[in-house]
């Protein structure tokens, strides 16, 4: 059983990540982006082609394929959503959706249907205290950590995160003090980019590379940012890592091919009890 | 409003050349008129669950239409025109192809077809169309339930899969079993039989699962079967679940055997590929696969350009599809299906002279010869329900990153 | 050659009323369905069973449908819009769509699981020859397609569709005003939820044969694709924004005779322009290319009489 919960800890510091950059999104840009599970597949095939076809080693390819996708997200942003930024969430929504479709097609005309994987060696594991670990893993829990400390540093002590924070808080306020919400717009994907390409890296070694990768883990990174509260980073972690656990271990319980099933439950019963997450702030409706 | 450049002139008119081009297409061929070239539909998973698998029974195909066409056509010289679409491994997806191929290019003959809810989601069109429909799937459900002789699996039957492979583990030794299945219309009927095999001989099952395609994580699947130690695990799915199943199992550090099919195991080195040689150290797989050894398959090797030792587990259905349409319409004397479907079993079963080239076996018809053709994935031999026997399943073991050949056994 | 027109006609028409209700929640109710696949998969599965298990007819086994479907829609919507976040709206309709299809999937003692329903019958199959038939389906398709435009203009028109509208524009204001927010919406979700049961009601009795696989996300793509391009709010422009999409997809095979490309190559491309399509509608064409009806009256009405005092319903 000790297994299974590590195991649920292990999925859940994977879609940390990407649970993270939801919520920063949806903090600062006031949408659910849907297309962030293709974004992860097209930064993970960005690491692929640099690791496998340029035979860069994984770190230096991750940091420079993150810095890319950040820019690339900017990008994307100025194309898709500038234009629909006051039509209001639900349009930005749906536009996120045909985003999403074009992202993760777009992989699939460059590489295929096949599944691959990054060129590093798969390591046995190692036991401790019971448990089975391997070096993949241990290596996800430090990449996640590191980032979400620097993502707490980022918003709480510079002056970027204050100035991300108070335009999520009031956009219009923010604008008076002078903070040019064109700039923070833009560092907010940049930021959330890297994130959403580190957190594809560490899909892409949890499991096979391929074109629906992304999509399939849209409803337990949404779930995570909802249980932590949307708006709130520090909520997003804790949220992924208590709804990887939770999902691993209700395997234990219920069959297995229903575990998507869970975090839909954690969601209809944060809706119900306690909307705005754990950590984030109850806030009146307009 | 603004006068943008998109006046509903302009829509009309792009709308107009839009359906213009589909409807153009047809009438350029007066399919079935004196010397016409007879068209032939090909619905297959280009995209999708299967879509690995797809391309290359279609280059299968396309040869051998080639090859009949140089050898003279068929029918008094008339030439076979093929129509290959993308199935796109979907059902509705596959029965707007069939209608399509039946209503607008005049197909007589259906083939492909390799998924099984494309075949089920034509059947009832082909039947009710009077055109004969050849699959490549293996669920038992596609022959079930009468079908007038119109509908033809060049497959082995899900449940023969079951009883092979259950041989096998029982000649392989493993006294404890897990068995994993992928939630699909052909995994189920061949994981049943297997288990209830096993356990009619002694053997255990220690657990049983199903799992989903994209899922994001198999890994408490995984915890769950080879969690238990048992001697060997039995995967039924496809490719991409494979993949990241055996890199958790080896993650995991599991030390149980692991036995799959080809097309999740090999399906033509990506898998191999895919996951790296270590990963794949020792995994079994079978496939039915045609006879290596007949000269039907070397031949078809040979017009596939390819060398001589490689193994093609589905595009030889691809190959023997069309050449029996070929025969089967050549000894009717007739392209429609109504009279040639009734000859499918005259010339695959014989009796008649053994002959496994097709352009061979049509000069034979034409001059009034009795034939038996060989086929390259099988002796295209029937059963009155449209089965094929005297299939046989290949058996792989993955060592040094290479799939060694070790056995090949029929049910 | 005029059957397979006959035929896609048949499939324009189920596929526009799935259109017509997503349209109807979202473009009228502002209420994103984003597992408007496993809602379809539920109408489908749901006529299917009615009919091939509890032994029922046609008709009963389509007004089943709905009645399941949007008494599913109906629960949904009132569980989650207690608290009204839209963007938490959209992930769970994902969810409640991807559970369905996993119980599809999963539950092969009801639904055969991946094996799928065969067998389903169609509608006075007994008494319609079998060589008129397609034009017969064609013929009810149109006319459901119709009834379901003329019921659905008629809400739009009647007290209820000012609420409706009142409670997407503004749903404080609205509330304020007394109207009850949260039943509108249930029924809104209701509504269109029994459209789609309808949808797939048809669907089932055109295939004749439903499994998962048929049911899956790029549904949703095409169904908005529609709406859009249609203009959200206008139910002809959603049935022919349905039709475009239909002829932009199969006139894309023919594509393939052009471009030297792989299958798997132009179907990726296909899906990239509908995407793409749908962000550049989204963007340059909001209102589609024809409009909500509600625009026309009110400058009419204008122009005719500056000082009028008549209630301005917008």
């Amino acid at each position: 059983m000790l297994q299974t919960a590590f195991n649920g800890l292990v999925t859940g510091i994977i879609i940390a990540l990407p649970a993270l950059a939801v919520t920063l999104l949806f903090g600062v840009l006031k949408f659910a982006n849907f297309a962030i599970g293709a974004m992860m597949t097209v930064a993970a095939y960005m690491v692929y082609a640099l690791n496998t076809e340029l035979g860069w080693p994984m770190l230096p390819a991750t940091v420079a394929a993150a810095v890319v996708f950040g820019v690339l997200c900017i990008l994307m942003d100025l194309v898709t959503f500038r234009p629909l930024r006051d039509r209001g969430g639900l349009t930005l929504m749906v536009a996120s959706l045909g985003l999403g479709f074009v992202l993760e097609n777009l992989a699939r005309l460059a590489y295929g249907n096949s599944a691959r994987s990054f060129a590093m060696e798969l390591a046995r594991p190692f036991r401790y205290m019971d448990i089975r670990m391997n070096r993949e893993q241990m290596i996800a829990f430090v990449v996640a950590t590191l980032a979400m400390g620097i993502m707490y540093i980022l918003l709480t002590r510079m002056p970027i995160g204050r100035a991300m924070r108070a335009v999520a808080d009031n956009p219009s306020l923010a604008q008076v003090r002078g903070i040019d919400s064109a700039a923070i717009i833009r560092w907010t994907w940049f930021i959330a980019g890297m994130l959403l390409a580190v957190g594809g890296v560490l899909i892409g070694m949890d499991r096979a590379i391929e074109p629906p990768m992304g999509s399939s883990y849209l409803i337990p990174v949404f779930s995570a940012a909802i249980l932590g509260g949307l708006g709130s980073p520090l909520g997003a972690f804790v949220g992924a890592l208590l709804i990887g656990i939770v999902s691993e271990m209700a395997t234990l319980v219920i069959p297995p091919n229903y575990r998507i099933g869970i975090p839909l439950c954690v969601i209809a019963a944060i809706l119900i009890f306690r909307p705005q997450g754990l950590f984030g702030q109850a806030h009146i409706r307009r | 409003m603004k006068r943008t450049g998109f006046s509903r002139r302009k829509v009309l008119k792009t709308l107009g050349a839009s359906i213009a081009v589909p409807l153009a297409a047809p009438f350029l061929n007066l399919a079935h008129a004196q010397g016409a070239a007879i068209p032939i539909g090909v619905a297959l998973p280009m995209t999708g669950n299967a879509g690995a698998y797809g391309p290359d029974m279609g280059e299968a195909a396309k040869r051998t239409v080639e090859r009949i066409n140089k050898g003279g056509g068929i029918l008094g010289g008339r030439k076979l025109e093929l129509f290959i679409e993308d199935s796109e491994s979907s059902a509705s997806v596959a029965a707007n192809l069939s209608q399509k191929f039946i209503n607008v290019h005049r197909c007589q003959s259906l083939v492909g077809y390799w998924g099984t809810p494309e075949g089920m989601a034509s059947r009832p069109i082909a039947i009710q169309n009077k055109v004969v429909l050849m699959v490549s799937s293996a669920a038992n459900a596609i022959t079930e339930g009468g079908s007038d002789g119109y509908v033809w699996r060049f497959q082995m039957k899900a449940t023969d899969w079951g009883i092979v492979i259950s041989r096998a583990a029982e000649k392989l030794g493993f006294k404890t079993f897990g068995v994993m299945g992928l939630q699909n219309a052909f995994v189920l009927p061949i994981m049943r039989v297997f288990e209830e095999r096993m356990t009619a001989s002694g053997r255990k099952v220690l657990d049983s699962l199903i799992y989903n395609p994209e899922q994001p994580s198999y890994r408490a699947e995984v915890e769950r079967i080879f969690g238990k130690k048992p001697e060997a695990v039995f995967c039924f799915g496809l490719l991409p679940d494979f993949v990241s199943i055996m890199r958790e199992v080896y993650r995991g550090g599991f030390e149980s055997n692991v036995v799959a099919l080809s097309i999740m195991a090999d399906a033509e080195g990506k898998f191999v590929q895919a996951v790296g040689p270590q990963v794949a150290e020792g995994i079994r797989h079978f496939q039915p696969m045609p006879d290596l050894s007949a000269p039907g398959y070397k031949r078809f090797v040979q017009m596939m350009g390819a060398p001589a030792d490689r193994v093609y587990l589905f595009p030889p259905n691809t190959h023997d599809q069309i050449a029996m349409t070929a025969l089967a319409m050549e000894k009717a004397k007739s392209p429609m299906a109504v009279d040639w479907s009734k000859q499918i079993i005259p010339v695959g079963n014989g009796p008649g002279e053994a002959v496994d080239d097709v352009v061979a076996a049509l000069e034979q018809l034409r001059s009034g010869k009795a034939i038996n053709f060989q086929g390259a994935g099988s002796t295209c031999e029937f059963t009155p329900t449209g089965d094929q026997i005297g299939r046989g399943m290949g058996q792989w073991i993955i060592k040094g990153g290479k799939s060694v050949f070790v056995d090949y056994a029929k049910p | 050659m005029i059957e397979f027109i006959v035929l896609m006609g048949i499939v324009v028409c189920f596929s526009g009323i799935l259109a017509l209700g997503l349209n109807f929640q979202w473009g009228l109710g502002g209420m994103v369905n984003f597992g408007l696949a496993g809602f379809y998969a539920l109408g489908a599965y749901s006529c299917a069973l009615l009919m091939l298990k509890g032994g029922f007819n046609t008709f009963f086994g389509a007004l089943g449908a709905m009645v399941i479907v949007g008494a599913v829609c109906g629960l949904v919507a009132f569980v989650t819009l207690r608290v009204t976040e839209e963007d938490y709206f959209a992930i769970v309709t994902l969810g409640v769509g991807e559970m369905l299809r996993l119980i599809a999937l999963n539950e092969d003692w009801l639904t055969k699981g991946a094996l799928g329903l065969t067998g389903i019958p169609r509608p006075l199959s007994a008494i319609v020859p079998p060589t008129y038939y397609p034009y017969f389906l064609l013929a009810l398709s149109i006319a459901l397609v119709v009834a379901c435009i003329w019921v659905l203009n008629r809400l739009a028109r009647a007290p209820f569709g000012r609420v409706v509208r009142a409670v997407r524009e503004d749903d404080v204001v609205a509330a304020t005003l007394g109207k009850n927010v949260l039943w509108a919406r249930v029924r809104i979700f209701a509504i269109g939820g029994a459209l789609i049961g309808l949808a797939g009601s048809l669907h089932a009795f055109y295939y004749q044969y439903i499994d998962p696989t048929q049911f899956s996300t790029i549904v949703v793509a095409y169904a908005f694709m529609a709406v859009i391009a249609g203009g959200r709010g206008s139910n002809l422009g959603t049935i022919a924004g349905a039709a475009v999409v239909m002829l932009l997809l199969e006139g894309s095979r023919f594509v393939k005779e052009l471009v030297n490309l792989e299958a798997d190559q132009l179907a990726a491309i296909r899906i990239i322009i509908i995407g793409v399509g749908l962000i550049l509608l989204l963007i340059y064409r909001p209102n589609g290319f024809l409009r909500e009806y509600r625009l026309q009256a009110p400058l009419k009405e204008a122009r005719t009489t500056p000082q009028s005092t008549k209630e301005v319903t917008t």
